[in-house]
C-alpha cells in the first residue's frame, strides 16, 4: 500500500493546481458546528422542532441553551454549539429546564396572604391590584423621605436584571439592598480584592500543565461550572496532566483527580503556606516566580528590591515548615514538599480554590495563601495559569438623568464590629440585625430569586423574624415557586422561569474572550406570571418616575443596538437569530496589569502620584476639596480612592497593574496588604487557628457540606428529573468514627451543634476524613411543591402524571437548621464549614 | 516506578495543519475526478512533470496514456469513458453510496442517502439550490471530506484545538462508518469495467487514499 507520505506530496502538489481542476461544488457553508446541535426533530411525527436560542439561569454559570418548541410547548433544552464559553455542552440541571416551566406547584397568579402570616391562605388578586398595593405602600415610603425603609434583597440577580432593576431601585431612592455572597464565597472574593483588586478568578485549563486545587468540586459544582469542567476533563483525558485535589471529602472532584489528599478542615491555608515556604526556601521561586515578583508588593516599602521581597516573603513564611503545617492538617510533610515542587516546576501550573478553603473563620486568608503561592511560582494572569476573568462589556440605557440621592439603612454588612471588610456585606445577619433593631428596620422587605429561610444557616430562627409582622411590617415575595420564605410573604409576585423572559448576559468565559448573548422567552409566561424586569418598569411608572423602559425586551433591544460589535454584527435581530456573539479576531487576555498607561491619561486633570504608595489616583474624581488636602491624606486613606485609580509607578515606568476594587489597595499584587494592616490584621496571610476546633472535646465532629452535580442549593429540587435522581442526602461518616459511636451503614442518626439538632441517616465510607461528618446542602425542602418535598404547594394543579411518576418517598434533611450564621472576622463569609457537632446514634431508632 | 508512557512522535501543530491541508487538496483533486468529465485544464495539469511524479509515488502511472495525443481528442474520449462507467446506457459503476450499503434495501435515495445527507447538513453544510444531482454522490462525499479538512487546517492554524478535535471526530466517523465501506466496492467495480487507464488508475489511488485515511483517523485518540 502506498505510504501516507506520497499521499500528502500528491496532495502538495494537487494544492498547487487546484485553481484549474476545481469545478462547482455541491455544498455550502452554512452554519458553525450544527453537528453538536441546534436541531431537533420530535419521535413522532418526525418532523423539525422550533429552535430558539437563549440562556440558562438554573445556576450562575448561564450557559447559552436552544430550547426546542413542538406545539407551542417547551419540549427540550440542549447546549448552544456556538458557544465560545461552553462549547455546545450544559449539564443536567440545563437539561431539566422544562421542569421549572411546568412544575405543576407554580404559581400562576399573584396572591395575597388571608390568614395569619404563614397559614397558608392566600387570595388571587389581580395585578392591577398587586401592583396598585406595593406601590402604594413603597411610594409613602419615598414621599415621607424614608425610602431606606424599603428593602430589596436578591439572590440571583445578573447582567441586564441586575441593571434594569438596580436603575428602578436607584431611581426610587433606596440603597438598602441585600445579596447572597456571603453564604456564597464572599472570602474568596475578599482575598481576591485584598491581592489583585478583581474579585473572580479563571482557571485556564485550556493551556495549564499542573492542577492544584484546594477545596473546589468544580467537576460538579462551580459559578462557571460546565465551562470549566469540560476543559478540566480535557486537559486530563487529552493531554493527561496531573491534578492534586486536598478536599475532607472525596467529592466527584477528588476522585478523578490524579490524587485526593484528605486534609483536616479549616487547615488548607496551612498546607498553602508550608507549599509556599518550601518554594521560598528551595529557589523555586526563581524564573516565572521572581519575575513577576516586580508586580507584587512583599514589604511595606512599595519601592523594594526583589532582594527584599524575597527576604520579607522567606521571612514571613520561615515558621510555616511542612512539618508545622503537618500537626495542624494531618498532611505529610513530605507530601506537602513533593506537590509543592511539582507545583513550582510544572510550568504553566493553575491553583484553584473555592468555599472548602474559604468557608471558615479567617477565610479570605486562605484565598491570599494561595494567591501567594501563585504569584511566588509565576503563575498569575498567564496562559495555563490563573486569571483575571474576562466577561462581555454590554453598553445599555442608563435611564433617567436626575435620581434621587439613595438612602440606606446600615443593615447589610452586619453588627459593627462583624467583620472589618465585608466588601461583599453580610446577608446571613440581616434577620439577626432585623431583629435587634438597633440599625433600623425595613418596613417593606421584597425579595427577588432568593430563598432566604432556607438558604441562610440557622433556619428556625429566619423563619421567625420573618414571621413576625412587628419585625418586618410588610413583605413582597417575587418567585415563580412556593418556597419556605414565599410561605411567608404578604402578597407573592409570580415571577416568569427564566426561560420565559428576556436577558443580555455576560458570564465569563473560560477561555479570556469575552461572549456577549441573550435571553429570550421560550415559550409566553405561563398563567399571569411576569418577569420581574417587566415588573420594576410598572412600579416607576405607578409611582411617578418612568424609567423611560417599556420592559426588559425593550431594554435587551436598546442594549443590543448600542453595544460595540453586537451592533455591527446585526444588533438585537442578530442576537434573537444567533443567541451568541463573540468577536471572532479577539485574542485572549493575559498580563493585563504590565501594560503601560498612556502618558495622556496620567496628564488629565486631577491626577496625582502618591508619595507613599507609587499610586496614580485622581483627587478630583475621589471628591476632594483640594490638592493639598488629598496629598495630606493620601490615596490609602481617602474613602473610596480606588474608584480613581490610574496605575501603578514600579520603578520609572507607569502600569495599568493590578487594578483595585472596593478597597484602597495599591496597582501592585499585594501579598503585603496595608488594608489588612489598617484593619488590624496581619498584612501577610497567617494562619489562624478556628478557635470552636481548637476547643473541641475528644468526641465531637466538624460538619462539612457539599454540592452534588445535578442540584443547586436551594432552586431545583422542584425539578422532577432533577430530583428523581437526587432527593436523599445521608451523612458521610468515616468507618473510623463510625465505630467510635457504634453507627452502622444506614442507622438513623442524630446531629447536634449548639443551636440545635437533625436525624439524618449514616453512610459509613471511607471516602471522608475522619472525625468530619458532611451533609450534602440541596435536600430536606418543608415547601418548594412536591418534589422537593412531598408537600403540594396551596396553588397546586391537580395532575395524576406527576403523582404517578414521583416513586421517591425521601427528601432528605437540610443541614442549615444545624448550622449558626456565623461571619468570618474579616469578610463576614458565612463559615459553612466550622460547626462542630456530636453525633450519636438516635435514640428513637 | 513511574508507568511507561509511549513516546509517540506527536506532529507539531504547524505539521497538523499542513497535512490537513495536503490532504484536503487530494480530497478537492479526488472530488474533481468524479465530479464531471475531465477538462483540458485538468489533464495539462496532471501532464506537468510534478504532478505526474507525484501520482507516480502513488502508483499512478498515466504518462504513456496521456501523451501523444491531441487535448481535444483525449477530453472527447475520456467523456465517453466518463458517460459509459457512471452514466450509462447500459451496466455501468453507478457512484452513488446508498446502492451499495444498505443490503435489501439498498436503492438510489435509499436509506443511506437520507444519512448522508442529514450527516453532511450536520456537519453544517447545506447542498447549494443549483445542484441537481442525489446527495451521495461520491463527488459530493468527496467534496465534503475536502472542506471539512480544510476547516480543520483552519482551525489548527487559529490554534483552536478543541474544534480541530471535533472536526476530526466528525471526518473519522464519515469515513470509518460511511465511505470506506463503499468506495472500495464502487474503485473494484471501476477497474473491472474500465476500458481507459485513466478511470482505473484513479480508482486505485481513491481507494488507497480513503482507506489509508480511514485507517489514520480510526486511529486518532478520541
Amino acid at each position: 500500500m502506498t505510504s501516507r507520505r506520497n499521499f500528502l506530496k500528491l496532495g502538495a502538489v494537487a494544492a498547487t493546481a487546484t485553481a484549474a481542476i476545481t469545478g462547482t461544488g455541491a455544498l455550502t457553508w452554512a452554519k458553525e458546528n450544527r453537528i453538536k446541535g441546534g436541531r431537533d426533530y420530535s419521535p413522532t411525527t418526525g418532523k423539525a422542532r422550533k429552535a430558539i436560542p437563549s440562556a440558562c439561569w438554573q445556576c450562575v454559570s448561564r450557559c447559552p441553551i436552544i430550547g426546542f418548541i413542538e406545539e407551542g410547548r417547551l419540549v427540550k433544552v440542549e447546549g448552544q454549539p456556538n458557544s465560545i464559553r461552553t462549547d455546545g455542552k450544559v449539564c443536567a440541571k440545563a437539561h431539566a429546564g422544562p421542569n421549572q416551566v411546568y412544575d405543576p406547584d407554580r404559581i400562576l397568579y399573584p396572591m395575597r396572604r388571608v390568614g395569619k402570616r404563614g397559614e397558608g391562605k392566600w387570595k388571587r388578586v389581580s395585578w392591577d391590584d398587586a401592583l396598585t398595593e406595593v406601590a402604594g405602600r413603597l411610594k409613602k415610603l419615598r414621599d415621607d423621605g424614608q425610602p431606606e425603609k424599603f428593602m430589596f434583597h436578591y439572590g440571583r440577580m445578573k447582567a441586564s436584571s441586575s441593571k434594569l432593576v438596580g436603575m428602578f431601585l436607584a431611581n426610587y431612592g433606596t440603597g438598602t439592598i441585600g445579596n447572597h455572597t456571603s453564604i456564597c464565597e464572599g472570602a474568596k472574593w475578599t482575598g481576591q480584592e485584598l491581592t489583585w483588586g478583581k474579585h473572580y478568578d479563571n482557571w485556564d485549563f485550556d493551556h495549564t500543565k499542573y492542577v492544584l486545587n484546594l477545596g473546589s468540586n468544580l467537576l460538579e459544582a462551580h459559578t462557571n461550572h460546565t465551562s470549566e469542567a469540560q476543559r478540566l476533563v480535557k486537559a486530563l483525558a487529552d493531554r493527561r496532566i496531573k491534578m492534586v485535589t486536598f478536599d475532607v471529602r472525596l467529592s466527584n472532584t477528588a476522585a478523578k483527580s490524579t490524587e485526593w489528599v484528605p486534609v483536616k478542615p479549616g487547615t488548607d491555608i496551612a498546607v498553602l503556606l508550608a507549599m509556599s515556604n518550601v518554594v521560598m526556601n528551595e529557589g523555586l521561586y526563581q524564573g516565572e516566580g521572581e519575575a513577576f515578583l516586580s508586580f507584587c508588593r512583599a514589604t511595606p516599602n512599595v519601592n523594594a528590591s526583589t532582594a527584599d521581597k524575597v527576604a520579607a516573603l522567606k521571612a514571613h513564611l520561615a515558621s510555616y515548615t511542612p512539618e508545622w503545617a503537618e500537626k495542624i492538617s494531618g498532611v505529610a510533610a513530605d507530601k506537602i514538599r513533593t506537590i509543592a515542587r511539582e507545583f513550582a516546576t510544572t510550568k504553566p501550573a493553575v491553583l484553584v480554590t473555592y468555599r472548602g478553603l474559604v468557608a471558615h473563620y479567617y477565610g479570605p486568608e486562605g484565598e491570599r495563601a494561595a494567591q501567594m503561592l501563585a504569584a511566588i511560582t509565576g503563575n498569575i494572569d498567564n496562559p495555563g495559569g490563573r486569571c483575571k476573568a474576562v466577561g462581555a462589556k454590554w453598553k445599555f440605557p442608563s435611564g433617567p438623568k436626575d435620581k434621587p440621592t439613595a438612602k440606606k439603612l446600615k443593615i447589610v454588612d452586619g453588627f459593627k464590629g462583624q467583620a472589618k471588610l465585608p466588601t461583599h456585606h453580610i446577608n446571613h445577619q440581616i434577620f439577626n440585625v432585623i431583629k435587634d433593631g438597633s440599625l433600623g428596620r425595613p418596613d417593606v422587605y421584597m425579595w427577588y430569586c432568593y430563598a432566604p429561610v432556607y438558604s441562610n444557616g440557622d433556619c428556625k430562627a429566619n423563619a421567625a423574624v420573618m414571621k413576625d409582622e412587628t419585625l418586618i411590617p410588610y413583605s413582597v415575595c417575587i418567585n415563580p415557586f412556593y418556597d419556605e420564605s414565599a410561605a411567608l410573604a404578604d402578597i407573592i409576585l409570580p415571577d416568569a422561569t427564566y426561560l420565559e423572559r428576556w436577558d443580555w448576559e455576560d458570564m465569563v468565559s473560560p477561555n479570556q474572550v469575552p461572549e456577549h448573548y441573550i435571553r429570550q422567552p421560550l415559550v409566553k409566561p405561563l398563567g399571569e406570571a411576569r418577569n420581574f424586569g417587566d415588573v420594576v418598569c410598572d412600579l416607576a411608572e405607578r409611582m411617578g418616575f418612568p424609567l423611560g423602559i417599556k420592559n426588559m425586551e425593550d431594554f435587551v433591544e436598546k442594549s443590543c443596538e448600542m453595544t460595540p460589535g453586537v451592533k455591527e454584527a446585526g444588533g438585537f435581530e442578530y442576537m434573537k437569530t444567533h443567541g451568541v456573539w463573540h468577536d471572532p479576531k479577539a485574542k485572549p487576555s493575559y498580563y493585563g496589569y504590565a501594560k503601560p498607561v498612556k502618558a495622556a491619561d496620567l496628564a488629565k486633570d486631577g491626577v496625582i502620584l502618591d508619595e507613599a504608595t507609587s499610586t496614580y489616583w485622581n483627587w478630583k474624581k475621589a471628591k476632594v476639596k483640594t490638592v493639598e488636602d488629598a496629598k495630606a491624606k493620601g490615596y490609602a486613606h481617602t474613602k473610596d480612592a480606588y474608584k480613581t485609580y490610574i496605575g501603578q509607578k514600579i520603578g520609572d515606568k507607569v502600569y495599568k497593574g493590578f487594578k483595585p476594587d472596593k478597597v484602597n489597595k495599591t496597582g501592585y499584587f499585594e501579598l503585603y496588604s496595608t488594608v489588612m494592616e489598617d484593619n488590624g490584621f496581619a498584612p501577610m496571610p497567617t494562619y489562624k487557628a478556628i478557635p470552636e476546633h481548637v476547643a473541641m472535646k475528644p468526641d465531637d465532629m466538624i460538619l462539612t457540606t457539599f454540592k452534588v452535580n445535578v442540584q443547586t442549593h436551594s432552586r431545583t429540587q422542584n425539578c422532577k428529573w432533577l430530583t428523581e435522581i437526587y432527593h436523599d442526602n445521608p451523612a458521610w461518616i468515616n468507618p473510623a468514627s463510625a465505630e467510635a459511636r457504634n453507627i452502622k451503614e444506614g442507622d438513623r442518626i442524630r446531629v447536634a451543634s449548639g443551636i440545635g439538632h437533625i436525624e439524618t441517616t449514616a453512610r459509613v465510607t471511607p471516602a471522608v476524613a475522619p472525625g468530619v461528618i458532611a451533609i450534602a446542602m440541596h435536600c430536606g425542602h418543608w415547601e418548594y411543591g412536591r418534589y422537593a418535598s412531598g408537600k403540594k404547594s396551596p396553588f397546586v394543579k391537580e395532575d395524576i402524571v406527576h403523582d404517578k411518576q414521583m416513586w421517591w418517598k425521601s427528601h432528605g434533611e437540610h443541614p442549615n437548621w444545624i448550622i449558626p450564621n456565623d461571619p468570618d472576622p474579616i469578610s463576614g463569609q458565612q463559615r459553612w464549614m466550622d460547626t462542630v457537632v456530636n453525633v450519636s446514634k438516635s435514640v428513637s431508632a | 516506578m513511574k508507568p511507561a508512557i509511549e513516546q509517540v512522535a506527536v506532529p507539531e501543530p504547524d505539521d497538523k495543519a499542513r497535512i490537513a491541508r495536503e490532504r484536503s487538496s487530494l480530497y478537492g483533486f479526488l472530488a474533481s475526478v468524479f465530479r464531471a468529465e475531465p477538462t483540458a485544464a485538468l489533464l495539462g495539469e496532471i501532464r506537468k512533470a510534478a504532478f505526474g511524479g507525484a501520482l507516480k509515488a502513488v502508483g499512478v502511472d498515466l504518462v504513456d496514456s496521456l501523451s501523444g495525443r491531441s487535448d481535444e481528442d483525449l477530453v472527447e474520449e475520456l467523456a465517453v469513458e466518463y458517460a459509459r462507467l457512471f452514466i450509462g446506457p447500459g451496466p455501468h459503476t453507478t457512484p452513488y453510496a446508498a446502492v451499495y450499503l444498505g443490503g435489501d434495501g439498498a436503492s438510489l435515495w435509499g436509506p443511506e442517502t437520507v444519512w448522508v445527507k442529514r450527516f453532511i447538513e450536520d456537519a453544517g453544510f447545506d447542498y447549494t439550490p443549483d445542484f441537481q444531482g442525489l446527495p451521495d454522490h461520491i463527488a459530493v462525499e468527496l467534496e465534503f471530506m475536502q472542506e471539512m479538512t480544510s476547516r480543520e487546517a483552519r482551525a489548527l492554524e487559529e490554534a483552536t484545538v478543541a474544534k480541530a478535535q471535533a472536526i476530526v471526530k466528525t471526518e473519522a466517523v464519515f469515513l470509518t462508518r460511511h465511505m470506506a465501506r463503499w468506495v472500495p466496492k464502487f474503485c473494484a467495480k471501476i477497474t473491472s469495467q474500465a476500458r481507459l487507464p485513466f478511470y482505473s488508475e484513479m480508482a486505485a489511488l481513491t481507494v488507497d487514499f480513503i482507506l489509508s485515511e480511514a485507517e489514520e483517523l480510526a486511529s486518532t485518540p478520541s
